[in-house]
């Protein structure tokens, strides 16, 4: 260490980003796994990548990388902030409607109408309204957390987590009446939504794959810098004391207030790209469930950890098949049942628990290892 | 002087009784008396609905700080109970041995605690062997129900006719099959209260006088047990028999009766481990709601049903008056020149009484009075010799009852189907929020107020021919406001 | 002599605070004994873990010849010990009346010890069908204090009863629990020094979660160094305890 300290200062930039590779070989070992999976799996089933069940596959994975973030979202704010909310879904079908209205209603008719192109002269007309909807996606996100956070200024506590139920109940409500049929197709929702054929998820499913990994990694990669940022460590404060943060002059409703941003601008995104995966919006995305849901990954995984709400996702997802083939209709009722139990023996989740586990353990190494030298 | 103090105890009240005024002569004014009175009725009769299902879950917050987000789950179940009370108990009939037995067996804990509290359990088995001797007990209680045909016994009352009752009365399972099952739920009873006397674990107080309670307890249960074994059939015969009207009020009574002893038995089984962790304790009663919604869904479908008006509320014609009504016991009472149907004004009638009742014992019996002081400092209150963890079970059934008999008074008005509780339940939170949290008294005003909106912003919706989905919505909007001006509701404690 | 209430090295944790470490004491049945120390050197815990309130993670907690430590506060309580919080934390809501009533292990306890209660706080039974909130702060801790004399209880715990009271109100205070003597055992906790010194027999001084010292109350008087060394200027009763 001291040699590398002396070395110029370009080893110095080179010699930190090893550093951060090899503290987060697991993330990028995941990701490699990831990135290859496709291949491998159609490999390994001999059939191309992009029939049969290698696309099958591919999106089943899909859906978990979109869940995955909108349930790290949640623990962003659950988790990180200790800011208990039943509203999250109103961000998922917030952005999920936003895309899917924008590309059904607006964008053919901006595409009819105007002509964008680039110097060279590409036409580059429907990249740009697919811009312009996540734009709006980013737009429609900020506004909804901002009105969150303004109620949680003033609005604390369990009248808080009621309240949030209620905002997201009324725009579920609204999502499915029949007042505005003309545009969301009321309690149906919105199918078949025009989507750019670039990014067709039926058509090009293994580049959609690539699209929501890497939307994945960008955002667990915000997520984590966010968190690990003294910004990130005020939210923990908020969440353990908040009086004892806002003596230390931390003003609670600033940060509060960037928290429900974040997570919702995080949340809007990931309910945008899913409308897209699912060419729809419906009633159910901004439905209660979502919330829960999203609740549901977050305690399975381990609150406060990031991943283990990713992890919680893909073990829903996943395991939530199969299970489903098995108890068929009464998989709800056991699902509920073992949630119950989840909360109740074990509240740390999966992540949190192993993590609580495997330092216990370490300790209990370590001071194993103290005594037989002592004894010796 | 004495001005001001009116003013600063009842100024909320005031403003509150002003606004009515002044909105109801304008609503007078611009819908004409018809439309007005009969919008203002269907008001009163949803505000007491929400009251019901408000007034529960308004104490158990101002008590335990408990949100229990299975409330809307117990008035739903009190609409299943009631129901099937009044149209077929053959399924509450047979299931009622079962847990009677179960109940028979765990109140032996006391007899048994002096005895378990001795073993020989090393301190970090306990947990352990507790934990086994529960997993047992589910164990034997699936055995128990293995082969039983809880279905078939809830689908009685789906195909029930109401024409000949007794033609409803469907065979339970002969005594000969029956008897093992109320024994192995016994042996449940009995494994749960082995857990309950924490075996090994000598720091427990043996309370002086448990012991003969339990005796009598179990003696009882017992008794109890077989007395509903045996009558499985003719118990649901004599209740198909008995006058519509009569079955109809027994029926509130089972409900609300059903009601408490779930509530009592979530908070002991669930609530009460969790009560150190509040957000825990949101998510478990969450996920109880999930788990009983699944369950009745399981049991009757998720179809809507319709359960009929007692007699009482379904003769045909119409009264003139109210008092002519108490003679002819007619579909529908004229009222201020409005055709009103009976059974609302029952409902009203309901909420008025369940507030009533609420008011006498909150402030005239001991248990309001430790209420109303645990609200305040629970600390204090155990300090002065009170178990309050018992008080806590008592409110917390108290409340479940009160929720499940809103259910059977809802369930010949509303459709009885799974989902009624949800749905009552996010209209009950935001009556208390509105209300304040912990105040039985704001409950009431945020019912009112809640459903008044609710009447009158559905007549609105109408007229600007909107749905009524749009009124719903805007409720929020109504807590909103509420919430924004005073951030604990309008009779809320601080918090 | 013989001791109605032995302490014996508890440990209490508060989260995660380590509160209480290591405090011990005795009361003799029938006496007066006073808790003494600064603001947070741990006497409303060290009475809030001898009713279970804060339970002790370790140590013995003798009352009456048993062992009361992990008993439920309300168990504990209903034993025979009486408490008086700080801050004259009676129920607001309720009247003076339910008050009193609640506080009531059996049916008829009121009534019995109606005349007694009220020879000691006179006030008391003017104000009997007013609702807490109207009392005086004098009036408030007059009641938190017959509000424990309600039942038969072996010991009283009063927490700081001078509290923010006007000097006359503390004088009336003095009386009431040097009338209570007689009848019960006193275990007090009290900043001022004046009144603590005229009505106690013993003492123990808390510091830093541990009792640092003890005795007889008359040698602590004569003793001006230890008092300003744990007690700082003597007489000066500002601000409570946390």
């Amino acid at each position: 260490m001291a040699s590398q300290s002396k070395s110029p200062k370009r080893f110095a930039a080179l010699d930190s980003l090893l550093q951060g590779l090899k503290r987060s070989r697991g993330s990028l070992l995941v990701l490699a796994v990831l990135i290859l999976f496709p291949f491998v799996f159609a490999r390994i089933t001999g059939t191309s990548v992009n029939e049969g069940p290698a696309k099958y596959w591919q999106g089943q994975f899909i859906a978990v990388f979109i869940m995955a973030i909108f349930a790290m979202s949640y623990d962003l704010l659950l988790g990180y902030t200790g800011i208990l909310t039943f509203g999250h879904a109103a961000f998922f079908g917030g952005g999920a409607y936003t895309m899917a209205l924008f590309l059904t209603h607006v964008a053919p008719r901006f595409v009819k109408t105007y002509r964008v192109s680039l110097p060279g002269g590409l036409d580059v007309t429907e990249p740009s309204a697919f811009l312009l909807a996540i734009l709006l996606v980013v737009v429609v996100s900020l506004v909804l957390g901002l009105l969150f956070s303004i109620v949680s200024v003033r609005v604390k506590g369990v009248y808080f987590a009621i309240i949030t139920l209620a905002m997201a109940e009324a725009i579920h409500i609204l999502s499915k009446a029949t007042d505005f049929v003309k545009w969301t197709g009321a309690d149906e929702g919105l199918h078949g939504v025009p989507v750019p054929a670039w990014i067709n998820p039926t058509q090009y499913r293994l580049r959609f794959y690539f699209i929501a990994l890497a939307f994945a990694v960008v955002m667990y990669w915000l997520a984590r810098r966010i968190v690990n940022s003294p910004t990130g460590r005020i939210f923990v404060a908020l969440r353990e004391n908040e009086s004892r943060a806002r003596m230390i002059g931390y003003n609670p409703a600033l940060y509060r207030t960037i928290a429900f941003v974040v997570s919702a601008l995080i949340a809007g995104l990931a309910g945008a790209l899913f409308s897209v995966w699912t060419v729809s919006a419906t009633p159910s995305m901004t439905s209660a469930v979502t919330t829960v849901n999203a609740l549901i990954m977050t305690i399975l995984g381990g609150m406060g950890t990031l991943v283990g709400p990713m992890l919680g996702a893909a073990v829903l997802e996943f395991f939530g098949q199969f299970l489903y083939q098995w108890f068929g209709a009464r998989w709800p009722l056991v699902f509920g049942i073992i949630f119950i139990v989840l909360v109740m023996f074990l509240p740390y989740g999966i992540v949190g628990t192993w993590r609580l586990r495997s330092a216990q353990w370490k300790r209990r190494w370590s001071l194993r290892k103290q005594r037989a030298a002592a004894q010796e | 002087m004495r001005v001001k103090a009116i003013w600063q105890y009842g100024k909320v009240y005031i403003i509150l009784l002003i606004g009515l005024i002044i909105l109801s002569v304008i609503g007078w004014r611009a819908m004409g008396q018809q439309s007005f009175v009969r919008t203002a009725l269907s008001g009163l009769t949803l505000g007491a609905l929400y009251f019901m299902v408000a007034a529960g879950l308004t104490i158990i917050f101002g008590l335990m700080d408990v949100l229990n987000f299975a409330h809307g789950a117990m008035f739903m179940i009190g609409a299943y109970a009631g129901w099937q009370f009044y149209t077929n108990p053959t399924f509450l009939f047979g299931l009622a041995p079962l847990v009677l037995a179960l109940v028979a067996g765990i109140v032996v804990t006391p007899l048994i605690q002096p005895l378990a509290m001795r073993w020989a359990v090393p301190a970090r088995w306990q947990r352990t062997l507790r934990a086994v001797v529960i997993v047992v007990a589910v164990i034997l209680i699936i055995v128990a129900l293995l082969g039983l045909d809880v279905r078939g016994l809830a689908k009685t009352a789906m195909v029930a006719t109401m024409v000949d009752p007794l033609a409803e009365a469907t065979p339970q399972e002969p005594l000969a099959v029956f008897w093992k099952r109320p024994l192995l739920f016994f042996l449940a009873g009995l494994l749960i209260a082995l857990a309950q006397a924490r075996p090994g674990d000598r720091t427990q107080v043996i309370r002086s006088g448990a012991a003969p309670r339990a005796i009598v307890a179990l003696v009882g249960f017992v008794l109890l047990t077989v007395a509903a074994t045996l009558t499985r059939e003719s118990g649901a015969i004599s209740v198909l028999k008995m006058n519509a009207d009569a079955r109809f009020f027994l029926s509130l009574a089972a409900g609300a009766l059903i009601g408490a002893g779930i509530g009592a038995a979530i908070e002991i089984s669930l609530v009460r481990p969790l009560y150190v962790r509040p957000t825990f304790l949101i998510l478990a009663t969450m996920g109880l709601s999930f788990v009983l919604r699944e369950l009745t869904q399981l049991l009757w479908d998720p179809l809507p049903y319709a359960m009929s008006r007692p007699p009482l509320f379904s003769q045909p014609g119409k009264a003139a008056s109210i008092l002519e009504w108490f003679s002819k016991h007619t579909l529908t009472v004229e009222i201020m020149g409005v055709t009103f149907p009976s059974y609302r004004l029952f409902i009203i009638a309901l909420g008025l009484a369940m507030f009533i009742l609420l008011m006498l014992v909150m402030n005239y019996s001991r248990l309001g009075m430790t209420i109303r002081a645990g609200v305040q400092d629970r600390d204090m209150v155990e300090a002065l010799g009170i178990n309050v963890r018992r008080v806590f079970t008592l409110v917390f059934a108290l409340g479940a009852g009160l929720a499940a008999l809103g259910g059977i008074g809802a369930a010949p008005f509303a459709p009885v189907e799974p989902v009624m509780g949800d749905r009552f339940q996010m209209q009950g939170f935001i009556t208390v929020v509105i209300g304040g949290m912990g105040s039985y008294s704001g409950a009431a005003i945020g019912a009112l107020l809640l459903g008044l909106a609710r009447a009158f912003g559905d007549f609105l919706a109408l007229k600007f021919s909107l749905t009524p989905a749009v009124s719903e919505a805007s409720t929020v909007i109504i807590m909103a406001l509420v919430l924004l001006l005073r951030p604990a509701g309008l009779f809320g404690k601080k918090e | 002599m013989d001791a109605i209430l032995q302490v014996e090295n508890i440990h209490t944790f508060i989260g995660q605070f380590h509160i209480l470490q290591d405090v011990s004491l005795t009361v003799e049945r029938g006496s007066i004994t006073v808790l003494l120390g600064r603001n947070g050197a741990g006497k409303t815990t060290t009475l809030k873990s001898i009713l279970g309130l804060t339970p002790p993670s370790e140590g013995r907690v003798i009352f009456d010849g048993q062992d009361i430590r992990g008993r439920r506060a309300f168990e504990i309580a209903a034993m025979g010990i009486g408490y008086v919080p700080e801050h004259r934390a009676i129920f607001r809501d309720l009247t003076v009346a339910e008050n009193l009533k609640i506080a009531e292990r059996r049916r008829g306890d009121l009534d019995r010890k109606a005349d007694f209660i009220f020879g000691l706080f006179p006030d008391l039974k003017r104000l009997y069908r007013l609702p807490g909130n109207h009392l005086s702060g004098g009036q408030q801790q007059m009641l938190a204090i017959a509000r424990a004399l309600v039942p038969d209880n072996k010991l009283l715990l009063i927490d700081e009863p001078s509290n923010g009271l006007a000097p006359v109100l503390i004088e009336q205070m003095m009386e009431a629990i040097r009338g209570l003597s007689a009848t019960t055992t006193v275990l007090l906790v009290e900043q001022n020094f004046i009144m603590a010194s005229q009505l106690a027999q013993a003492y123990y001084i808390l510091d830093d979660g541990k009792t640092v010292h003890s005795g007889a109350m008359a040698d602590l008087v004569k003793d001006k160094a230890l008092i300003h060394r744990y007690l700082g200027a003597v007489g000066e009763s500002v601000g409570g305890e946390r």
